[in-house]
């Protein structure tokens, strides 16, 4: 008789003070309180310049590795990390891959060796099960962690924003003067995550599940204003590298995607690649004149076409003006001239949408070889 | 035992009666934010394939600011615009596109127009732009377009959720439009023009549509702030939780007019307020524009403003909220209050410009600080009116009027003299009575005033002051320069062009200009000190010559170093000007702008708050306070003269674009110009373009190309210039 009322009493007080309750009051709190726990302070290298010292990172195992993004501070032998219950421990770095901006640390615990299991059974994100979830989409409620300005004290809980996914989209964006290195798509938000120390806090849906990692502050070039950006779970990217194995050179074309990044790190197996710096190419030749270059944004305007170029047989006639090239918008003709040297080369398609009058042609031509240029012949050296 | 039990069960269930939720409907039930957000993704959806894509080509790199001093150069107060595209809101089926004129402040060559669901770009045109809300329409090749319900202005309220919508993030159009979530912050803001929301807005989104959770529309994203003008206006404020709309009900109402090809113009009164305290002094009109639409309707200075349109007006800023909405040709109501008498204008029909003011001109310097009733004459400018009449120096002016009605008015101090003059426009004959100094003979001369030229004596004679300031100056009930009397004519009906101006003119209420009085003898600081405020974290410096005298009224001026200088020119600036102080007696101040990268309009704020208190300390003469500076700087002390105007009566610049569109010269408000450009600065053009537009709006310019100078201060003739510039700011 006993058991069987007591037993129905402990259901009860479950349902009425569990997850239940704490949702119905406000469901923000109880995800913090999770997400928190799986979220980390790292402090590295920097706090001169423009270049911080702090950072975040969220746990991806229960043994103590975490991911982050590959940020210059990781580039010290001095890696300190704070758990949300203010234990401080050393890390070190188990492996960078620049192209997907991620990294992955992992905790050092006295006494152990780096392949030995560290037997810390700490909360952790369950990154290749948040990775098969559908991509959310804009509209979507967000929460954003990050320990940015380096708020949080060493056992304080790093700090929570709130706001919608505002898209998901290709990252165009520049940091100082140069483009972002990180090609792949992005969730832009419409909160205020992208400060410093914020890079590698987690993104999480209302219910606290990982959407992606915070990145960094970069200006984005379509508008030109701070950008508010989170690098997705499933992040992929497709890149051509130059490598560099057993003294030679070759170029590769990789698929990279952030899940097999993490779960590869993790086992200690993810190879990274040693990059070569590719020589600047010359791009494809297309054989059209444009109008003087004199003004800022110069519009890409036809002059004249070079007879037998790749333009002359695609059809283009001098007055056309270039307004898209592969989709994107052409905004002066250093801007086309700059997409044809480091998107292009001999023998690319490229499909053009042409202004003709009032009406936009669609063009696609394959781009040649640019002739050989004649040596100038230097005037003679008037010695004094 | 058993018992025991069923009791605590019980206990637990009534405990879970009282803290347990309703009954859980599915994730709802869990859940309070579900719903929210399924709602807020269910209204962006209704209205996204009303949000077109805007793509343009060519056209500037900066807007609303100066450009780039070459690739080296230090960045200007304007605002690089990004190479992404825009967004726009269908408001016509039939291919009409309205969107923020942002968009297109850098003067594109080309738009194209994206629709959400159709395949292929179109070629759009500019139909007309309103310039009001900084609002352009736009034409495209396209019928059948789903068109947005907008959502009734009058009934939106504060803290209603409000989601702004963009083209910019995703290129794609038929992905969902991007979205930031916020709630109505306010209502009838911009004077009235605009509603404001704490949603993300910025180039991301400026031309969407600001959508209520129904779907429907409450208005287009624009930058906005409520004390600039011009397409960029506001957009320092991008992203930071203060964002406009226009109501899409008024876009709406306006749309058939725009469809014409009318660019829509504000409707101005052309009044200005007799005091620059708009929030708590009565509304008395200070100033009216010549042929403006009060001047025609018959409105005069003095009068005060009792009601608009059926609305009571306690102070400026009432009348403001009225007007800022009007558009050219709107009709109001106005009931003035003259002497005794209520005066009711039942139709004044709004006009779109108002006709330049432009400042009349006499052609002297007059000794300050001088309590002896009447104006001594210091300085008289050669080929002047004043001089044609055959004013001399030491001359005393003690009566003035108008040449066609032979009344003479007293005239007490310099104050009252210029106040006089402020209200006739070149070309008025004037006479003027005058106690010579040779023999104290009693006169009185003709004068027909002129413009004020753009030469500056090469020496002006000292003494400037006479030194007694503290001494309180006559004072009274302003004397009324008589009018002749007015032609007949009917009543309501708008004066005609060639009709004689009937406007009496109050010339003197309340001395605007006079120096603080400060009756305690404590002693001020001198010499070049440095000043910081550790509660707002900002630092300036201000040099006061050593000689300083509370007896002799001070000009002032602020100088704004150029970007990357800040605090570090101080001392320099000082000893540059040191000797010029001493004389003419100056003071010379230097805020300190906030970043490296030069100044943002934004600091004027708390730029003004270091002034003011420089002001407020010393004896200042408010007719000679000059905002200086030099490239960016300068920059910034054309937009803080405009801005400021109840504090400014100068601007003087080196190598400096103005930022924005000149505003309006104003009759009580006086405000001359000084700029200096190296012939082989980059900018050459545009400040040649500045001074161009601030010619257009007859403010009294000097221009000054300085050859083989390329980013330098000035030569030593154009300094020398300068300081005579600044010391007879006070010319009459």
């Amino acid at each position: 008789m006993r058991t069987r009322v007591v037993i129905p009493n402990l259901v009860l007080i479950a349902l009425v003070h569990a997850p239940g309750r704490g949702a119905a009051a406000d469901p923000f709190v109880e995800v913090c309180e999770t997400v928190n726990a799986k979220t980390v302070k790292i402090f590295g290298a920097g706090g001169f310049s423009r270049l911080n010292n702090f950072g975040t990172g969220i746990l991806v195992s229960p043994d103590g590795h975490i991911l982050t993004i590959a940020s210059q501070m990781l580039d010290t032998s001095d890696l300190v990390v704070h758990l949300y219950d203010g234990r401080r421990m050393r890390a070190e770095v188990v492996v960078v891959e620049p192209e997907l901006d991620a990294a992955l640390i992992r905790i050092k615990v006295e006494g152990k060796k780096p392949d030995e299991p560290t037997g810390l059974e700490l909360p952790f994100f369950d990154f290749a099960e948040a990775a098969r979830r559908p991509h959310a989409t804009p509209g979507d409620w967000i929460l954003g962690f990050s320990n940015q300005f380096e708020i949080a004290l060493r056992d304080e809980p790093v700090s929570a924003q709130r706001g919608v996914i505002a898209a998901y989209t290709k990252l165009s964006g520049r940091q100082g003067v140069f483009d972002f290195p990180y090609t792949g798509d992005v969730y832009v938000v419409d909160a205020i995550t992208n400060n410093p120390g914020a890079g590698g806090g987690p993104l999480t849906d209302r219910k606290g599940g990982l959407l992606g990692l915070i990145g960094r502050e970069i200006r984005n070039t379509q508008t030109d204003t701070w950008l508010n950006y989170a690098i997705p779970v499933g992040a992929k990217v497709t890149v051509t590298i130059r490598v560099k194995e057993k003294n030679k050179e070759e170029e590769k074309t990789l698929n990279l995607n952030l899940p097999d990044f993490v779960s590869q790190a993790i086992q200690g197996k993810y190879r990274a690649y040693n990059r070569v710096k590719p020589p600047p190419g010359e791009g494809g030749w297309t054989g059209i004149v444009f109008v003087p270059n004199i003004l800022a944004r110069t519009p890409a305007y036809v002059e004249d076409v070079i007879p037998a170029s790749p333009a002359a047989k695609a059809g283009l006639k001098p007055d056309d003006l270039i307004s898209f090239v592969d989709g994107e918008p052409v905004v002066s003709i250093a801007s086309f001239q700059e997409y044809l040297r480091s998107r292009t080369r001999a023998g690319t398609m490229i499909r053009l949408e042409v202004r003709r009058g009032e009406a936009l042609q669609t063009i696609e031509m394959t781009l040649g070889v640019p002739p050989v240029r004649p040596i100038p012949v230097a005037p003679p050296v008037k010695k004094p | 035992m058993t018992r025991c039990a069923v009791l605590s069960w019980l206990a637990t269930f009534a405990l879970a009666a009282l803290v347990a939720p309703p009954p859980a409907r599915g994730d709802e039930g869990k859940d309070v934010n579900a719903a929210n957000e399924r709602a807020m993704k269910a209204a962006a959806a209704a209205v996204a394939p009303m949000v077109v894509k805007i793509e343009t080509a060519g056209g500037l790199e900066v807007v609303g600011g100066g450009k780039k001093a070459g690739p080296a150069g230090p960045p200007t107060p304007g605002v690089a615009r990004g190479t992404g595209p825009t967004t726009g809101l269908v408001v016509d089926a039939d291919g009409f596109v309205i969107t923020s004129s942002f968009n297109f402040a850098n003067k594109p060559t080309d738009i194209f127009v994206t629709v959400p669901g159709r395949p292929t770009r179109l070629v759009a045109k500019v139909v007309a732009t309103d310039q009001t809300r900084m609002l352009t329409l736009l034409k495209i090749d396209a019928h059948g377009l789903p068109v947005p319900i907008a959502y009734p202005k009058a009934t939106v309220q504060v803290g209603q959720w409000a989601l702004a919508l963009g083209r910019t993030l995703d290129p794609n159009t038929d992905h969902p439009a991007s979205i930031s979530a916020g709630i109505i912050s306010a209502t009838n803001r911009l004077w009235g023009k605009g509603l404001q929301t704490d949603a993300k807005v910025s180039p991301a989104n400026y031309g969407g549509p600001l959508v209520a959770l129904d779907g429907r529309v409450f208005g287009v994203l624009v930058p906005a702030a409520p004390r600039a003008e011009g397409e960029a206006a506001g957009f320092e404020w991008y992203d930071s939780g203060i964002g406009f709309a226009i109501p899409l009900e008024d876009v709406f109402a306006k749309l058939p007019q725009l469809k014409t090809g009318a660019n829509l113009r504000r409707g101005l009164l052309g009044i200005t307020p007799q005091s620059p305290d708009v929030y708590t002094a009565q509304p008395v009109i200070g100033a009216i524009q010549p042929d403006s639409a009060a001047e025609r309707a018959g409105v005069k200075v003095g009068d005060t403003i009792l009601v608009i349109d059926g609305k009571q007006v306690p102070n400026f800023s009432a009348v403001q909220h009225i007007l800022g909405p009007k558009y050219e040709g709107d009709v109001v109501k106005l009931k003035v209050r003259r002497g005794e008498k209520e005066i009711e204008f039942s139709s004044i029909s709004l006009l779109g410009t108002s006709t330049t003011f432009v400042n009349a001109f006499l052609g002297l310097l007059p000794l300050r600080d001088d309590p002896t009733p009447g104006v001594q004459i210091r300085f008289v400018y050669p080929k002047s009116p004043a001089e044609a009449a055959g004013l001399k120096e030491g001359d005393r002016i003690t009566q003035i009027g108008r040449a066609d009605t032979k009344i003479l008015v007293p005239v007490r101090n310099r104050q009252e003299l210029s106040t006089a003059l402020a209200q006739l426009s070149p070309g008025t004959e004037i006479r003027i009575e005058v106690k010579r100094k040779e023999g104290g003979k009693v006169e009185t001369v003709t004068a027909k005033l002129t413009t004020i030229p753009d030469t500056i004596p090469e020496k002006l004679p000292l003494p400037s002051s006479a030194g007694k300031a503290m001494e309180s100056p006559p004072k009274g009930k302003g004397p009324v320069i008589p009018a002749p009397a007015p032609a007949p004519k009917k009543d309501g009906l708008p004066k005609e062009k060639s009709s004689i101006t009937t406007t009496e003119h109050v010339l003197f209420q309340d001395d605007p200009f006079a120096p603080k009085k400060d009756d305690k003898k404590e002693k001020v600081e001198t010499g070049f000190l440095t000043r910081s405020d550790d509660v707002v974290g900002r630092e300036y410096w201000v040099y006061v010559p050593d000689n300083y005298d509370a007896n002799v009224s001070h000009g002032m001026i602020v100088w704004f170093h150029a970007a990357g200088q800040g605090g570090k020119d101080g001392e320099k600036m000082a000893r540059t000007f040191r000797a010029f102080c001493e004389d003419y007696h100056f003071i010379l101040m230097g805020p300190k702008a906030q970043n490296a990268q030069g100044w943002v309009p934004s600091e004027t704020e708390v730029v003004m708050q270091d002034v003011k208190r420089v002001l407020g300390q010393y004896t200042v003469d408010r007719t000679r306070v000059v905002a200086h500076g030099m490239g960016n700087g300068g920059q910034m002390a054309f937009y803080v003269g405009f801005n400021v105007r109840d504090v400014f009566r100068g601007v003087a610049t080196v190598g400096s674009v103005l930022g924005t569109a000149p505003k309006e010269n104003v009759a009580n408000q006086p405000l001359g110009f000084f700029i200096a450009v190296g012939d082989k600065d980059p900018l050459l053009k545009d400040v040649q373009a500045s001074k161009a537009a601030l010619d257009e709006r007859r403010f009294p310019v000097v221009y000054r190309e300085l050859k083989e100078f390329g980013k330098e201060y000035l030569d030593e003739k154009t300094f020398a210039e300068l300081l005579n510039w600044f010391d007879s700011l006070d010319r009459i």
